[in-house]
């Protein structure tokens, strides 16, 4: 517990040196954000085994950056999280680079970041970690998996970022290469707990490409990964490779007082051995999510979604996989389709609550994803609600 | 005298009920610090700057983006008149740059007279007002073209 402790004291330290208006340009910036909630996954083991009401929405962060001259920076954010079941508790370098303005004309703007680099290629994978910029308090499930945060939210490698306009309108290109440290909880979302080895990613590459003129936003982009798991003494699975290749569209329409905006993705995972010698998993999930939101005023905002998974394009009600597993595991974690009710209210400038209700059909997008909990995921219909409030500088 | 009579109604109406077009579009006037080696920018290089994407004059100098309240009315007329964005995306892309390490966010002053201040004391400075009537020598007015 006394990680937050530090976090905390370091947040108020930074309020402290924070207090004097910055009217003139400086080389250090500061950031940070606290938020503290409420939720409630019934029948689920989502935030913990027991669905029980839960105090684990826990969010503190403090960021920074630093030039060093016209072309050069070091940005690094900290956070302390506690998510219950949806990402390992405690605190962790989310990212930490160097940023080289390598091209900054007028009309084309290249940087490269090099380090722990966030990921910049889906809607709010950039920060999905940080409570005010999320449009609801719990991510769309089907693209924004909470179980593999960590993995999902950046590389320790390279990063190129580059924007340009032309007459057909803004154009935005993200690329990335390296890979991602996976801890012992992180593995264990992926195949439960009875594992000694070692799990890693070998590598992740990724491109994405927007385009934006007026109100319409764009985008496309790919994701290419490999993983490999290294046996353990005594260790109930063997060695193997995970492979995965994601296609991902985006698109986005804002008006004066409302929004509308959606991703969708087709992703092809195959499993070589692992759970067994010559054991081979080769699906295709697809699945995405629409949202919109209703700017009532500059203070309140109205949210719905619906999000929907299949994890086999070929089997999406799970009927399959469950004939193979002799029923072990039911159809219903096959698929995980979600109804969201949120909204957000600002009773102050830097002040946010955000409160939000789920309806979920589906277990699949629950861990661990190779041997499904089955015995506390039980119910194919389940509701989640949460509230949160935030404070962020 | 029918013909000459419409005309010089249609003509008051052009003065004094029609909203003249250029008064609509010269509300808010894009202000530099004089130092600065622009005379004009495309609506989508003010876009980028003001976004902070684009955060070096071609000449290498740096550049420092004074922005007045979200809610204040010259903030609201330069972001959609001249950014062809809505005040809300405009917010919403300096908390993304600044959360995810991206980049900065601006610098904020509470009233068009501290941004002509400090526009006149930074060299490489830019930021907006709505009223010119208190520009100096140490400030320059950018034209911003579609």
């Amino acid at each position: 517990m006394k990680g937050p402790i530090y976090v905390l004291f370091a947040i108020s330290t930074a309020l402290v040196c924070l207090t004097s208006r910055a009217d003139s340009p400086k080389a250090l910036q500061w950031h940070g954000f606290v938020a503290q909630g409420l939720i409630d996954a019934q029948n689920s083991n989502f935030v913990d085994d027991h669905g029980d009401i839960s105090l684990k929405l826990t969010e503190i962060g403090i960021n920074g950056s630093y030039r060093l001259g016209s072309r050069f920076r070091v940005a690094g954010q900290a956070v302390y999280l506690n998510g219950g079941n949806r990402y390992p508790e405690g605190i962790r370098a989310d990212y930490l680079f160097f940023d080289w303005k390598a091209v900054a004309s007028l009309d084309w703007q290249v940087n490269v970041h090099a380090g722990r680099v966030k990921n910049y290629h889906w809607m709010y994978s950039a920060t999905r970690d940080v409570p005010h910029t999320r449009p609801t308090i719990i991510l769309p499930q089907s693209i924004y998996f909470d179980s593999f945060r960590d993995v999902a939210l950046g590389v320790d490698g390279l990063a190129v970022v580059a924007n340009t306009s032309n007459s057909w309108g803004d154009w935005e290109y993200y690329w990335s290469y390296g890979s991602s440290p996976i801890s012992r909880e992180q593995t264990s979302n992926l195949v439960g707990q009875r594992f000694t080895g070692d799990f890693k990613q070998k590598f992740v590459q990724q491109f994405n490409t927007v385009w934006q003129r007026s109100n319409v936003r764009l985008g496309i982009g790919i994701l290419d990964s490999d993983f490999e798991y290294t046996q353990g003494a005594d260790d109930s699975f063997v060695d193997g490779d995970v492979s995965i290749k994601r296609l991902l569209i985006q698109a986005s329409y804002a008006a004066s007082n409302w929004q509308i905006a959606g991703e969708l993705f087709r992703e092809r995972t195959a499993y070589t051995d692992i759970l067994f010698p010559n054991f081979f998993d080769d699906a295709t999930a697809e699945g995405g999510y629409i949202q919109g939101r209703y700017l009532y005023s500059s203070d309140l905002t109205f949210t719905a979604r619906l999000s929907l998974y299949d994890q086999n394009r070929k089997d999406r009600d799970g009927r399959i996989r469950e004939a193979a597993t002799m029923g072990a595991i039911p159809a219903y974690f096959g698929f995980q389709d979600t109804f969201t009710l949120g909204l957000s209210w600002d009773p102050a400038p830097n002040w946010r609550t955000q409160l939000e209700f789920h309806r979920v059909k589906g277990t699949g997008r629950l861990a661990p994803v190779l041997i499904p909990n089955v015995e506390v995921n039980d119910q194919k219909y389940w509701n989640i609600w949460a509230a949160q409030l935030m404070y962020w500088f | 005298m029918i013909s000459r009579l419409a005309r010089v109604t249609l003509l008051l109406l052009t003065l004094f009920v029609l909203p003249p077009t250029y008064a609509d579009e010269s509300s808010v006037y894009v202000v530099a610090h004089t130092n600065t080696n622009i005379i004009k920018l495309s609506s989508a290089q003010l876009r980028k700057i003001v976004s902070m994407r684009q955060t070096v004059w071609p000449n290498g100098q740096p550049i420092v983006v004074y922005t007045l309240d979200s809610n204040n009315p010259v903030h609201q007329t330069l972001c959609i008149d001249l950014l062809n964005m809505f005040p809300y995306q405009v917010e919403r892309l300096w908390e993304k740059l600044a959360y995810s390490g991206l980049g900065e966010k601006p610098i904020n002053v509470e009233s068009e007279k501290k941004m002509l201040e400090f526009i006149a004391k930074t060299p490489g400075a830019i930021g907006y007002v709505s009223d010119i009537s208190k520009l100096t020598s140490l400030h320059k007015i950018i034209v911003v073209e579609d």
